[in-house]
């Protein structure tokens, strides 16, 4: 019954260092995730989770290996990847409005269809009544959910987030999850999610990966076995706590060793 | 950074001083190709002949010392007024709200046009200065009254913590503050200064190379006009090039 | 960009562009006092200027009292030799800025498009306004002909400059966000450009369109000033000559309420077209 969502097939990304050696970002990876399902990648910083999920998005090519989505093999940027970025990529030109439906103008929407949409988008992120503000007037949380929006208005199959909640700050990010995973459980695509955070990693997630330092390999999977309709209180459960034992025993050593690369190297 | 743009920025190493220096040498076989298709355009070696003869002559060298100090005394002038008022218009807010349009307008205005204005007040060889002044003095002012607002607010805080004076205030906080922008004012006050008197020299004096090249225009004798701009022109660039890159190194 | 000419700061110069993000704009209830402020400080100069006529601090022929000028301005401004003057002038403005600036915002699109150009040109475009580009009128003259096309071409080069420069830092300075979101949707290179590069760029390339409008100006009028033959700039000059002091101050207020009133526009226009960013 379960039809494929993403499949990374033996895929390893490496960068030609300058006048340094070659850098393997990521090294071999092989995984699956069915449709409509939400998966998270955790692993210390430079580890090659971005770079894994620039290449899933098409927007890099890698060195060996594929990528199929929903059974088709990516090979560019691809209207069925919906992408939401850590930095603010609101247009600070438009209005919420016009950002929501810069994506369906560029891909060729129809103009009624994107005007139609982009309200329900609009309404969906629950940003009613700034429909007509200019990115400027919106706190940064806002400015996520309007480029949450626009992505969602591409009606992408997957969606790929790279720390969509980096640059906000604590309580933002907590209610902001709890929007995404709402959104989710309504549209259901597909979701592959990139964090630092563990914690927020197993809230969000039904499966997590463990990454690990250079070369980015995938050293862990765990199954999150909490309720779907889960909230913030969940986090005092004594099942997640033992998930995050769990996944911090393994990436507790990665961290380390990236620590240690990071500063012998600067 | 992301590692995709690492990867894609690999290019081949140009080494861009002597890019620059070669674009240099384009420009000079352009003049000088220029120079063999129309006889009224000077080769460059003619024109760098032209240069040297001249600086034989007693009477070019009195122009040239005429043109150099009014542009030193129209620098340091403008230099001191635009730092004063600068730091006026940047500390107090009262200062700003009166005179900011009037700055920002006069700014804008071809401020050659008062030159003739100037004259009855400020006699021949005072009212080039003059000119230099206004020319130099915008930029420096308006350099530093953006740097002052465009402080962090912590500094502010800081300063107080400690209790600095006045006089701290300005030399350890202020100037170190704003040293980018007040470099690229005193960049911008040393070129505009110095176009200011020459085109003041240009309309009306008794001493000075803009006369020179106006008058060797006039009498048809273009290696000599050639040369004097080219003297102009080098010194000009070579200043600003100079005050360019020690901003550019300054952090 | 390590290597750009930006400055953090607010300037009219030519090489510092004006960044958006740090220009904290005033209230409307200041912006309001400054205008009385500088209507007040307008009406001021007047009056001194006519006390100083008045109680003979300086000889009419210094400056003449505004008595005198004022008449002469409304008999002036009627006049069919003034608008002769004033045309040619906007003219050669309209169309050094026009060009000036459209070859600029070219060329800033060529050196963002290959840095490695653009840092070979970088020294000798920021040095430029340290040359006296008057200085050529002569050189054009001998190749282009007594005309205003000499003054057109020297007043564009002055226009389309600070055009490049602002145009070039401006894309360079895009977020990168914005191009990897351009990516990622599969704009092709001109939807790149007019959807997502240029607008982003959009207040460095409008600062950059002030400056070439008010260094169009300053270039046109300077080198009429210097050696022309018709003209808001030449006119001056003539009348200075022929010591007509009185219909001398009429042009030079001219041409300072036209300078005034053209940046005071140019803020206007500046304002409507980045409606709605930060700060503004």
């Amino acid at each position: 019954m379960s039809q494929p969502g993403i499949q990374i097939s033996d895929l390893s990304v490496e960068f030609a260092g300058g006048d340094a050696d070659p850098v393997t970002a990521v090294s071999g990876v092989s995984q699956e995730i069915d449709a409509h399902r939400f998966v998270s990648i955790v692993g210390p910083s430079g580890c090659g989770k971005s770079t894994l999920l620039n290449v899933v998005a098409g927007l890099q090519q890698p060195t060996a290996g594929s990528i199929m989505i929903d059974g088709k093999p990516v090979t560019g940027p691809d209207r069925r990847i919906g992408l939401v970025f850590q930095e603010d990529s609101t247009l600070p030109w438009k209005t919420t409005t016009d950002n929501v439906a810069f994506g369906m103008r560029i891909l060729g929407v129809a103009k009624r269809d994107q005007q139609r949409r982009a309200q329900e988008m609009i309404d969906l992120v629950g940003l009613q009544g700034f429909e007509q503000s200019y990115p400027a007037m919106l706190s940064g949380g806002m400015r996520q959910r309007v480029a949450l929006a626009r992505t969602l208005a591409q009606q992408p199959s997957v969606l790929l987030m790279d720390e969509p909640f980096a640059a906000l700050d604590q309580q933002t990010r907590i209610l902001l999850g709890a929007e995404v995973r709402r959104i989710w459980r309504q549209t259901k695509q597909t979701v592959l999610f990139v964090t630092h955070d563990l914690s927020e990693a197993i809230l969000m997630s039904q499966q997590v990966w463990v990454m690990s330092y250079r070369p980015g390999r995938i050293i862990d999977v765990i199954d999150v076995d909490l309720p779907d309709d889960r909230d913030a209180s969940v986090v005092s459960t004594p099942a997640f706590n033992e998930l995050q034992n769990r996944i911090w025993s393994t990436l507790q050593q990665e961290a380390m060793r990236g620590f240690v690369a990071e500063s012998t190297a600067a | 950074m992301t590692a995709a743009s690492v990867h894609t920025r690999r290019r081949p190493r140009i080494n861009v001083p002597a890019g620059s220096f070669l674009l240099l040498l384009l420009v000079i076989l352009l003049w000088w190709l220029a120079a063999q298709l129309s006889f009224v355009i000077p080769t460059p070696a003619d024109t760098v002949g032209a240069l040297v003869s001249n600086f034989g002559d007693a009477d070019y060298r009195r122009h040239v010392e005429a043109t150099a100090a009014a542009v030193l005394v129209a620098f340091l002038v403008a230099g001191l007024l635009g730092v004063l008022l600068g730091l006026a218009l940047g500390l107090s807010k009262w200062v700003r709200i009166i005179f900011e349009p009037l700055v920002v307008g006069f700014n804008g205005v071809p401020k050659i046009v008062l030159y003739p204005v100037l004259l009855p007040i400020f006699s021949l060889s005072g009212s080039k200065i003059v000119m230099g002044v206004l020319f130099g003095l915008f930029p420096i002012l308006i350099n530093v009254a953006a740097g002052i607002r465009d402080m962090p607010a912590v500094y502010w805080k800081l300063a107080r913590s400690v209790n600095a004076n006045w006089w701290q205030v300005l030399t350890q906080i202020i100037v170190p503050a704003i040293r980018r922008p007040l470099l690229t004012g005193v960049r911008l006050a040393a070129s505009l200064s110095a176009v200011g008197v020459v085109l003041a020299e240009f309309f009306s004096t008794r001493f000075g190379l803009g006369r020179v090249v106006l008058r060797a225009y006039g009498n048809g004798n273009y290696p000599d006009m050639m040369a004097t701009i080219l003297l102009l022109i080098s010194v000009a660039f070579i200043v600003s090039l100079l005050l360019w890159r020690w901003e550019r190194k300054t952090r | 960009m390590e290597s750009t000419v930006a400055a953090p700061v607010k300037t009219e110069s030519p090489h510092t562009p004006t960044p958006v993000p740090g220009r904290r704009r005033k209230r409307p209830s200041t912006g309001l006092l400054s205008a009385v402020c500088t209507f007040g400080l307008l009406v001021l100069g007047c009056l001194f200027w006519h006390l100083g006529s008045a109680l003979a601090w300086w000889s009419p022929a210094t400056i003449p009292p505004l008595t005198e000028v004022t008449p002469a301005l409304v008999e002036i401004l009627g006049s069919g030799e003034f608008w002769g003057d004033a045309g040619r002038t906007g003219f050669e403005i309209a169309i050094a800025f026009v060009g000036g600036g459209a070859f600029g915002l070219l060329v800033g699109i060529g050196f963002w498009k290959a840095p490695t150009i653009g840092r070979v040109f970088e020294p000798y475009l920021v040095s430029f306004y340290a040359v006296p580009l008057v200085l050529f009128y002569p050189v054009m003259i001998v190749i282009v002909g007594i005309n205003q096309w000499s003054v057109i071409i020297l007043a564009s080069i002055m226009a389309g400059i600070p055009m490049a420069l602002n145009t070039w830092v401006g894309l360079s300075g895009l977020p990168p966000v914005y191009l990897k979101l351009a990516r990622s949707l599969g704009c092709n290179p001109r939807q790149t450009m007019f959807e997502v590069a240029l607008p982003a760029a959009a207040p460095f390339i409008v600062a950059g369109l002030r400056l070439a409008v008010v260094y169009a100006l300053i270039g046109a009028v300077a080198m009429e000033f210097v050696t022309a033959s018709a003209g808001l700039g030449f006119r001056i000059r003539y009348l200075y000559e022929s010591f007509d002091t009185v219909e001398m101050f009429v042009y030079v207020l001219v041409v300072l309420a036209m300078s005034l009133a053209l940046t005071f526009l140019l803020s206007v226009a500046e304002r409507a077209l980045l409606r709605g960013r930060a700060g503004r």
